[in-house]
């Protein structure tokens, strides 16, 4: 195990790792089945999505229960740019820049409110959005919703639609989760865990909770609003249905399933996301709430860290049994080790923090 | 970075067991993906759990309980002179676009023959184009969206129920036809679904010197009252209130204070929200001279349906073949049992085992004696912009239940 973890410390290793992992992610949607292809085209919908709620609440500890709401705003900034034929790239930009100030606008009021006044707030975001959005019926397409084609794979690549729409989709993943990655291990990320820890102490080591809280949230925002214009996109259809609150729940419970605070908990809520019903469909229909339920208070019970800790959990597991452990082998939480600092920290407070949440 | 990356990998390799359908599958005159010589699979994405699932449930019963019968006896002789069961296989979308639209994906990968049946607009809209797309039969769809009905942007689709459209023109045929001098105040939802029973009405009404609108108002879905609208609709006079309004509460609140404004003008209430139980009872309807509404099929919980042969059997395959118990609480069991009886015509009419003869033959039934409809309502599916239900009959509350209205007043 040790050696094991020695060996994925090597630089070079890495490297390899990362190139045959692009290699497959780059290679993988020519030799997959249509269906395939297009799950995992939605699961990095909502791996985005996740990745956004998991900075604001996992990272910078702020309850945020509106994030399908900046997801919708996407979806729907990325359909009108479409259908009024923007440029691509721009419909892109607008799809992250208008959620995000909106974004913005909200965190600058609403972090001046305690904790659980800006869930509140947050819970208000979908409940307007989706009247909102039947109102403006002329930018929206009204209850019937607005149905946006852009992602159709161009002759010239000589791929299939799916196809297409998987690299648009990687590309603007691995950009988020990058992003996203290097945000949570700076500087920011240390401001982050300590607001979340106790915001007085932030403050007097001279790190504003305020604008740590506004960035979070807007971080947060514009992530959602990436995924809006991925979930464009993937469905190339979007009403007032998808920004309803229900679905806001399901992306948090989905962060918790993942693991919250962990960028690769992001991916793994993605993926519960996504499949899960499509699990349920082939085993029982009508089983689609109840099996999700189980699964979250499951995930909750043994995992409380997310599934993200399964690997952590067996390690300590197995450790535990073989040796008792000499004073050098800490615990390594990632493979590559950033200086112990920066690294935000899981494990027990991890738990911690969940049963507040 | 890495367990990111590893997890990835993982996720990409596990997914390969989606399996089936690869592109470019041989079209022309080989049999469509999800047809044999011995059976065919028809997919229902609705909405099974969640909010709208007690009319999304009994949307895929109907339908599992008719073939459940006709499995039974046997299957269904195709026009190809071969007997094929129908395997019915559901979806549930939780009235989730995107999911609506994965479900579609999957049925495709399954090989799925043709789909259907499913409630909800935007679910069905969310999977519309894509359905296209593949050429992919989207039919009888449980929505009043008219767009599911235009043959030229919807070639591969086909709406079951009667639109919004259809049913504010039925009334104001109804209305028109009475060749009494009316004078209509209309009270609409500001949305798709107002706006179609709107147009619907004004169209039946045009060329009638008879019927004159003195007073037209709208309201926001998200609305808590009325009170203002229908103050000023009050004072207007008018003697006939087209109501297209879709919240349940708000109906109830306008019965009661129409009454308390002392306003006792005949009314119009769209098919969704004139349950005698449910909204006229507690509304005091029976203080009104008469109040309309329109339907196409009998309601499961009236004597008469229970006591008829077809209701009977109805009954039974229900509760053989499904989880309903008692009489189903929903109008969409018995609408799903009649576009499963539909889609039966189109099977028993379908010279090949493909997509396009499925689609020719459903686009041409007509003279169809759909089971549960009521006298006057048909179904019809060669007339353009038209629903499968092309004709609607306007009921009369008798303080009880309705009653087909053959004239107003």
């Amino acid at each position: 195990m040790n050696r094991m973890s020695t060996l994925l410390r090597n630089r070079w290793v890495q490297i390899g790792l990362i190139a045959v992992v692009a290699i497959v992610l780059i290679v993988a949607p020519l030799m997959l089945p249509v269906f395939a292809n297009q799950t995992l085209i939605r699961i990095g919908v909502y791996a985005v999505a996740v990745l956004g709620l998991n900075i604001v609440m996992g990272y910078a500890g702020q309850v945020n229960l509106g994030q399908i709401f900046f997801l919708g705003l996407g979806a729907y900034v990325a359909a009108y740019g479409v259908t009024h034929d923007w440029n691509i790239l721009l419909v892109f930009v607008a799809a992250c820049v208008i959620p995000g100030v909106v974004g913005l606008l909200i965190a600058l009021a609403a972090s001046r409110l305690g904790g659980l006044a800006i869930a509140m707030i947050t819970i208000a975001l979908p409940i307007v959005g989706v009247p909102l959005a039947k109102r403006l019926s002329d930018l929206t397409g009204g209850s019937q919703g607005v149905s946006a084609r852009f992602s159709g794979a161009p002759e010239w690549s000589g791929l299939f639609d799916d196809q297409w729409q998987y690299y648009i989709v990687l590309v603007v993943t691995v950009g988020a989760f990058v992003l996203g990655r290097n945000l949570v291990r700076g500087k920011f990320g240390r401001g982050f865990k300590i607001v979340r820890e106790n915001e007085a102490v932030a403050a007097s080591m001279g790190v504003s909770p305020y604008r740590y809280k506004v960035l979070a949230f807007t971080i947060a925002s514009i992530l959602g609003g990436a995924s809006g214009f991925l979930y464009l996109a993937a469905v190339q259809y979007t009403s007032p249905e998808t920004l309803s609150f229900g679905h806001s729940i399901a992306l948090l419970a989905a962060m918790v399933i993942g693991g919250a605070g962990s960028i690769a908990g992001s991916l793994i809520g993605g993926i519960y996301y996504v499949f899960v019903p499509q699990v349920t469909n082939a085993i029982d229909p009508t089983l689609t709430a109840i099996s999700q339920g189980v699964i979250l208070l499951a995930v909750l019970f043994l995992l409380p860290g997310g599934l993200v800790s399964l690997p952590r959990v067996i390690r300590r597991l197995t450790r535990r049994r073989t040796s008792r452990p000499t004073q050098g082998g800490s615990p390594q939480t990632t493979p590559a080790q950033p200086p112990p600092a920066a690294v935000a920290q899981e494990g027990p407070e991890n738990t911690e923090r969940q049963s507040r949440s | 970075m890495v367990a990111m990356a590893s997890i990835v990998a993982l996720a990409v390799s596990g997914c390969t067991r989606g399996g089936g359908g690869e592109e470019g599958d041989g079209e022309g005159a080989a049999a469509s993906p999800g047809i044999t010589d011995t059976s065919l699979t028809f997919g229902i994405t609705t909405p099974l759990t969640g909010p709208t699932a007690g009319p999304g449930n009994c949307t895929a019963d109907g339908a599992l309980a008719y073939f459940g019968v006709k499995n039974a006896e046997g299957g269904i002789e195709f026009g190809d002179g071969k007997t094929r069961t129908i395997e019915i296989k559901t979806y549930d979308d939780q009235y989730d676009p995107q999911k609506a639209l994965a479900n579609f994906q999957q049925m495709v990968a399954e090989d799925v023959f043709a789909a259907g049946i499913g409630l909800g607009t935007p679910t069905n809209r969310a999977w519309r184009e894509a359905a296209i797309d593949e050429e992919f039969p989207q039919v009888l769809a449980m929505t009043g969206d008219p767009l599911f009905s235009d043959r030229e942007e919807s070639p591969w689709q086909l709406g079951l129920v009667a639109t919004y459209p259809q049913e504010g023109n039925a009334f104001g045929t109804l209305l028109a036809e009475s060749g009494e001098d009316h004078k209509v105040a209309i009270l609409s939802q500001n949305d798709d679904y107002g706006d179609g029973y709107v147009e619907g009405f004004k169209e039946a009404v045009a060329d009638a010197d008879n019927i004159e609108i003195v007073g037209e108002l709208t309201y926001e879905a998200t609305d808590t009252s009325v009170d203002a609208q229908l103050t000023e609709l009050a004072a207007t006079g008018a003697d006939v209130f087209f109501n297209a309004m879709s919240i349940t509460p708000l109906v109830i609140s306008s019965l009661q204070k129409a009454q308390q404004l002392g306003w006792t003008p005949s009314w119009f209430l769209p098919s969704n929200t004139s349950s005698p139980v449910a909204i006229l009872e507690p509304g005091g309807g029976a203080a009104f001279p008469g109040i309309y509404t329109v339907a196409f099929s009998e309601a499961a919980g009236s004597p008469a349906f229970q006591e008829s042969e077809e209701g009977q059997a109805f009954m039974a395959a229900l509760g053989e073949y499904t989880n309903q118990d008692g009489v189903p609480g929903f109008p969409h069991c018995v609408w799903s049992w009649i576009g499963a009886a539909t889609l039966e015509q189109a099977f028993k009419n379908m010279e090949e085992p493909t997509r396009e003869s499925f689609m020719e033959a459903l686009l041409n039934i007509s003279d169809f004696d759909a089971p549960f409809m009521l006298p006057g309502a048909a179904i019809d599916t060669t007339v353009d912009g038209i629903p499968a239900v092309s004709q609607v009959v306007v009921q009369k509350y008798n303080g009880k239940g309705y009653e087909t209205a053959e004239s107003f007043g």
